[in-house]
């Protein structure tokens, strides 16, 4: 299966959605060293890496890199066991807990960034062997309302329905809640275009990265864009005023509007209370920014002779209690302007996670059957239940949401036992703290990873798996690209692939032999393809095999939908596309919704929303905004990033930033410890002074465990509709760290007790006073 | 399955406000109201604040038309007019025979425009002559539309919020506007005298002359039409040398005249009904007439005890308050369901849910309230945040709210600093009490202006020294570095993968001569390649300060 030493081998980088194209090469000393990385012209990086895929490598041999079972021992510390021991103790324990509780007694917990072929297994193992329908995953963290606001508008969600490098050739480019040049640097070159024609506008309460992208005045270039800043949570209300000047101003694209779309009455209805005052007043954006900026979007519309528009959105305006609605609102205004469907416009969502797109399509979420098809339909069940060989009567339906799924652990109707794969709950979920009690609270929890996350620390049995350059399989990037990861070093120890250990327990928990779980991925790929067929995600035409030649032949790539037939594909979605009539094989979907949306009647669905605000609002005790986000040189929970050396030299520690205004108000000097308090927690780390933050906003990455674990601070308020919490915005007080004790040689200090006792009082006083 | 009788309301009045409790009711409790609107405008809802935009030609009048209710049990009656209230048996009867029962009554029905008492305004029918317009409703914006086609001159009178707008509207549309008031300083409610000529020369300055400290004395007309309007001082204001300085009597020939000289509150149906009446119609905190516990009021029309300022915020923020309390009284409660019949004072009496966290539906569109404040003076009813004032003057940016102009910050408790640079057209004047912003005025400046907003609806803490809030606040930044000899070792040149200049100056120096060896070596340019410039730069910069100075030996 390995490459042979010396020769490299084309796959991508393991951590985010843009998939960087890189060759590995193994070296010639021993198969499990790590692979040289070097990076390759692929149409999302062109030729770049970013400092985590440059170390990528460097994550195959950390020293505490899992190479053994572990179980829980007497002692309470987890101890190597043999997988036989591993698995039968698992087995026995789930049989015994379904036994006795249901079901649904087990719940399944997946992740964003596991191969299509395991994500599917997944999905398969929990509805067919466990028959649980408690299985979700951590998309529901990144992705969840981008998928709802773009079924509900478009009919189907591939979070760009274009390719990524289309980007290049608009004239505006509307990015709202994305951090792309920290989180995936090389997607930066894509905005080059809209950059050069001053069109790239950033909606962001902090200066990031990304927003210094559009320019910055003290280096007297002209601009080359826009930012916005609204208050923290109010991204939808700015998105209503867009709205709202595009309608006022006649600049939106009747025809299109006419001919594409339904509900365009009530949207417009809808955003007549939003004038650019009075969303000025809620976002703290100053109403004239609002019309410039409509009027640039419009200018650069199709309609109106421009070379193109996008409207993006990325976390910052999804993880909300109202993301969904805000991106059903950044479709609105993006409809309005005549821009989905048509090449080189439209609307899109950047998923982050590597396999964020191929992780939502497959069935390791709630409510989802493979080929993005809903549990609850009963033609979806019939067709999935048929490729797996069971009757549809035993599929379980919908599941519930992760975050309603963790708060549900270990409550008497809740699950006792859980599978965790791909994912360091631990530190990525929100209101971190309940999730850990939740956690503990289990009969049995257990933990596939390749390190020992802070979540398999907790587990009562370890798993550890292949990860990225030791496996093969595949990924769907953000752009809904399919694309190839391939083995190029052995895994350490006795890792193995969830594959073989889903076939294992399914064997240990007696699932009949027709009830398949293939370890060969291109194996499972074949099955999931069936599966997938005639669903909104369609794999059909997809192979292994097929990929690779794509590949070696230099073809552009495969886009889903990809049919095995033209003929059985169900034809709201791919509608004028041409199969290629030499091969006879259909050439997949680039660009999605060129002539209709994936809807019954072929148009988009305009709905209303309107702006309710964070569901923490600042009120006194809690007077500050806190937004959280990520740093380059991090990847989510850090459990990869903080082991490469490289990468933890640059940014070692968490930290919040803070506007000088507010630091001299709290007495927080830059460089001090700073302590950020909500109602559900507190969090540590060292203040650093900018100007990025608005004064009554701080700002931590996410990326830390323990005191500085922001998520122990963020609230797990959901979404309505996605169930998505809203990670980005809650209310925090934000004070000072009481200096600690001198920490006093005892031999000098022998204090008398009433010494002692004074002492204490001057603190608590000067606590007080501070 | 929902077993309770359904509560009878009828709306009277369809215009920001009466729709907005409708919207209001219907997102709470959909199925707990049967809900009558009599609306006497013939048209659908439309968002009244905007009219001056249409005026000024900044919005399509399509696009201020608001939503529908949306319910089943929502029933609006358009260009139909409430005549009378019947309050023994509960109806209200409206002029087109039709009679309506209601449990509770909101009489949103607006102002009118108030028009002064001065010769040749009225026509022999009543009517203002052609050419003399009001701006209050759809009707008058499009009138006023299309008389400005044939109206090379323009006069306003009335120089607050609104005669502001429509001003510096006309005046963008090309009109030689001049703007009459009757004092000295405009927007005089909410400005100071040094803020309120700061405005003035801006409103100058977009070509609107201005005459302060005048009254209209005649309109001129001929053939029906208002040919122009006769202007005198204000005999008040020069005989306490308030201003003008000679004896002011001209015409000035215009062929539109807008009066924006205030509102007249839409009280006649409630004295009618012999419920007390005021300026407007008297309501409690809890919005109810004090005569009758069933009778509400809200909007324009309605007189609360904390006063009324006219602005649609206070009037929205008024129906979400209304909506609550009308809910609370449809609630189920485990005990015997409160029949309708109930004897009200007691439930009436009953405020807001002091401190309660309001759920999703009550802060929906209550936007400006987003504070938790609430006044000792107005018994716990949180207004805050609907008293911001944003003139919508295109070019002129004037923001006010809370304490400004007239009411002068209290010197014992507040604080209030100023930045005055009237030559640049900027005033800018914070008001800080407890270390919360409690009021600004912001004019010339929109960005400051957005951001004393945000501070002052949310309460966040301002800075210890309140003279930030006058800027926006930001570090001083090392001048960008003109040669790469001033960038420090540890400025970052390649971001992506984390380059200083100190990394490539030591690449450079062990060897590697060219941009490629320095990239293979540093990564430097290989994520996104923005660097790429900067790195050559940096490059060939040290080659040739390592020829010039040779190394030592």
């Amino acid at each position: 299966m390995l490459a042979s030493p010396g020769t490299a081998v084309d796959s991508h980088c393991p951590y985010c959605a843009l998939q960087c194209g890189m060759s590995l090469t193994r070296p010639r000393t021993d198969a499990t060293a790590a692979p040289e990385v070097q990076p390759r012209d692929f149409p999302t990086n062109r030729g770049g890496l970013c400092q985590k895929g440059w170390t990528s490598a460097a994550v195959l041999g950390v020293s505490d890199r899992l190479v053994t079972p572990l179980v829980r021992g007497e002692s309470g510390e987890l101890e190597p066991v043999s997988w036989d021991a591993a698995l039968d103790l698992v087995a026995s324990r789930l049989a015994g807990l379904a036994a006795e509780h249901g079901p649904e007694s087990v719940a399944v917990f997946g992740g964003g960034g596991l191969t299509n072929e395991k994500a599917y297994a997944l999905g398969k193992f929990a509805r067919t062997v466990l028959r649980t329908p408690n299985i979700d995953y951590n998309g529901r963290f990144c992705m969840a309302s981008a998928a709802a606001g773009m079924n509900r508008a478009f009919g189907v969600d591939r979070g760009l329905p274009f390719p990524l490098a289309d980007l290049g050739g608009a004239q505006a480019v509307l990015l709202l809640g994305s951090n792309l040049a920290e989180t995936m640097p090389p997607a930066v070159q894509h905005l080059a275009g809209a950059r050069a024609a001053g069109g790239l506008v950033v909606v962001d309460p902090r200066r990031s990265a990304t927003v210094r992208l559009t320019g910055d005045p003290s280096t007297g270039q002209p601009a080359e864009g826009v930012h916005l800043a609204p208050v923290p949570g109010t991204d939808l209300a700015v998105l209503l005023g867009l709205l709202h000047v595009v309608l006022a101003e006649g600049l939106a694209d009747r025809e299109y509007l006419e001919q594409r779309t339904t509900g365009f009455d009530d949207v417009a209805r809808s955003v007549a209370g939003w004038w650019p005052e009075r969303v000025e007043s809620v976002s703290g954006v100053p109403a004239d920014e609002l019309r410039r900026v409509a009027r640039l979007l419009a200018a650069a519309a199709p309609v109106h002779g421009g070379a193109g528009a996008y409207v993006l959105t990325g976390r910052g305006v999804e993880q909300s209690t109202q993301g969904t609605a805000t991106v059903t609102a950044s479709i609105n205004l993006a409809l309005a302007l005549g821009l989905p469907g048509r090449v080189g416009s439209g609307y899109g969502a950047i998923t982050g996670q590597g396999n964020g797109q191929g992780g939502r399509e497959h069935g390791q979420k709630a409510d989802q059957l493979p080929g993005y098809r809903k549990i609850d339909d009963p033609a979806a069940r019939e067709h999935v239940a048929a490729v797996w060989g069971v009757d549809p009567e035993t599929l379980p339906g919908p599941g519930l949401p992760a975050v309603q799924l963790l708060r549900s652990l270990g409550t008497p109707t809740g699950p006792r036992a859980m599978l965790v794969h791909g994912s360091n709950l631990v530190v990525s979920a929100p209101n971190a703290n309940r999730v850990i009690d939740r956690l503990k609270s289990l009969d049995l929890l257990v933990v596939c990873d390749f390190v020992p996350s802070e979540t398999a620390l907790l587990a009562d049995v370890v798993l550890p798996v292949t990860q990225w350059a030791e496996e093969e399989g595949t990924m769907t990037s953000l752009e809904g690209r399919v694309i190839r990861r391939r083995a190029v070093v052995a895994p350490p120890g006795e890792a193995r692939s969830e594959l073989w250990i889903l076939a294992e327990l399914a064997r240990r928990l007696g699932a009949p032999e027709d009830l398949a779980f293939p370890t060969d991925p291109a194996v499972v790929f074949d099955e999931l393809a069936r599966a997938s067929a005639g669903g909104p995600a369609d794999y059909s035409g997809l192979s292994h095999a097929r990929l690779d030649a794509d590949e070696a032949s230099g073809g552009p790539g495969l886009f889903w939908p990809v049919p095995a037939l033209p003929s059985e594909v169900s034809d709201t979605q791919v509608t004028g596309v041409t199969p290629a009539s030499d091969t006879g094989e259909h050439p997949g979907t680039p660009r999605l919704f060129a002539d209709r949306f994936a809807t019954p009647d072929g148009r988009a669905r305009m709905v209303a929303v309107d702006h309710v605000g964070p569901s923490d609002e600042v009120r006194p005790g809690a007077p500050f905004y806190l937004v959280t986000g990520r740093v380059l040189q991090h990847y989510q929970s850090g459990a990869q990033t903080h082991r490469v050396a490289e990468l933890e030299r640059l940014v070692a520690e968490p930290y919040v930033e803070l506007h000088p205004v507010l630091g001299f108000r709290i007495g927080v000097p830059d460089g001090a410890r700073v302590r950020l308090t909500s109602s559900r927690g507190q969090v540590e780390a060292t203040a650093r002074w900018t100007d990025a933050v608005r004064p009554d906003t701080v700002f931590m990455p996410f990326h830390w465990s323990g005191i500085g674990s922001v998520n122990q601070v963020t609230t797990d308020a959901t979404d309505p509709i996605s169930g998505m919490p809203e990670f980005k915005v809650c209310a925090v007080d934000v004070t000072p760290v009481p200096a600690a004790l001198p920490v006093e040689p005892v031999e000098t200090h022998l204090d008398r007790p009433d010494q002692r006792g004074e002492r204490d009082a001057a603190r608590r006083k000067k606590e007080l006073s501070t | 399955m929902n077993l309770r009788v359904p509560v009878k309301v009828v709306v009277v009045g369809f215009g920001m406000v009466g729709s907005r409790l409708v919207d209001e009711l219907l997102r709470r409790e959909p199925e707990a109201f049967d809900i009558t609107v009599l609306g006497s405008e013939p048209y659908e809802p439309y968002n009244r604040v905007l009219l001056s935009d249409v005026v000024a030609g900044r919005t399509d009048v399509a696009a201020i038309t608001m939503p529908l209710p949306d319910g089943a049990r929502v029933s609006v009656l358009r260009g139909v007019t409430a005549t009378s209230i019947d309050r023994e048996s509960r109806v209200v009867t409206a002029d087109d025979g039709s009679t309506h029962p209601y449990d509770h009554v909101v009489l949103a029905t607006g102002a009118a425009a108030r028009i002064p008492p001065i010769p040749g305004l009225r026509t022999a029918d009543g009517g203002l002559p052609a050419g003399v317009h009001a701006l209050r409703t759809l009707d008058d914006a499009r009138e006023i539309v299309a008389a400005t086609v044939n109206s090379p001159r323009a006069v306003v009178v009335g120089g607050g919020v609104l005669g502001l707008e429509a001003a510096v509207g006309l005046a963008g549309r090309g009109l030689s506007v001049t703007l009459v008031h009757n004092v000295q300083s405009l927007m005089e409610r909410q400005l100071d005298p040094e803020a309120a000529a700061v405005v003035r020369s801006g409103l100058e300055g977009q070509g609107v002359t201005v005459l302060p400290n005048c009254l209209s004395s005649e309109v001129l007309v001929a053939g029906g039409r208002a040919v122009g309007i006769r202007v005198k001082d204000n005999a008040d204001r020069v005989s306490t040398g308030d201003g003008g300085s000679g004896q002011r009597d001209e015409v000035v020939a215009a062929r539109l005249i807008i009066f924006s000289v205030g509102t007249i509150p839409e009280t006649g149906l409630a004295a009618a009904a012999g419920l007390s009446t005021d300026r407007g119609i008297v309501v409690g905190y809890d919005l109810a007439s004090p005569d009758d516990p069933r009778v509400h009021a809200i909007g324009d029309c309605a007189q609360p005890p904390n006063g009324s300022r006219g602005l649609v915020a206070e009037g929205w923020d008024q129906a979400r308050r209304l909506a609550e309390t009308l809910v609370s009284l449809v609630e189920p409660v485990n005990a015997p369901v409160e029949p309708v019949g109930t004897p009200a004072e007691t439930v009436h009496l009953r405020l807001p849910h002091d401190g309660a966290q309001p759920s999703m539906a009550v802060r929906l569109g209550a936007l400006l309230t987003g504070g938790a404040s609430r006044a000792q003076s107005d018994r716990g009813i949180d207004t805050r945040g609907t008293d911001v004032v944003k003139v919508k003057a295109g070019p002129l940016s004037v923001t006010t709210m809370g304490v400004c102009g007239p009411s002068r910050p209290n010197g014992l408790t507040q604080r209030a600093v100023r930045l005055a640079d009237p030559r640049a057209g900027r005033y800018i004047e914070v008001v800080v009490s407890d270390g919360i912003l409690v009021g600004a005025t912001c004019v010339g400046d929109p960005r400051v202006a957005a951001d004393l907003t945000a501070a002052y609806t949310r309460r966040t803490p301002v800075p210890m020294d309140p003279a930030f809030l006058l800027l926006t606040p930001v570090m001083q930044t090392a001048a960008p570095a003109s040669s790469p000899e001033h960038m420090p070792d540890d400025a970052v040149v390649c971001r992506c993968n984390g380059v200083t200049k100190g990394h490539i100056a030591e690449s450079c120096g062990s060897g590697a001569h060219t941009v490629e060896e320095v990239v293979r070596e540093t990564r430097a340019t290989t994520g996104c390649g923005s660097c790429k410039d900067a790195v050559c730069g940096l490059v060939d910069w040290l080659k040739e300060s390592k020829e010039a100075v040779p190394e030592p030996a």
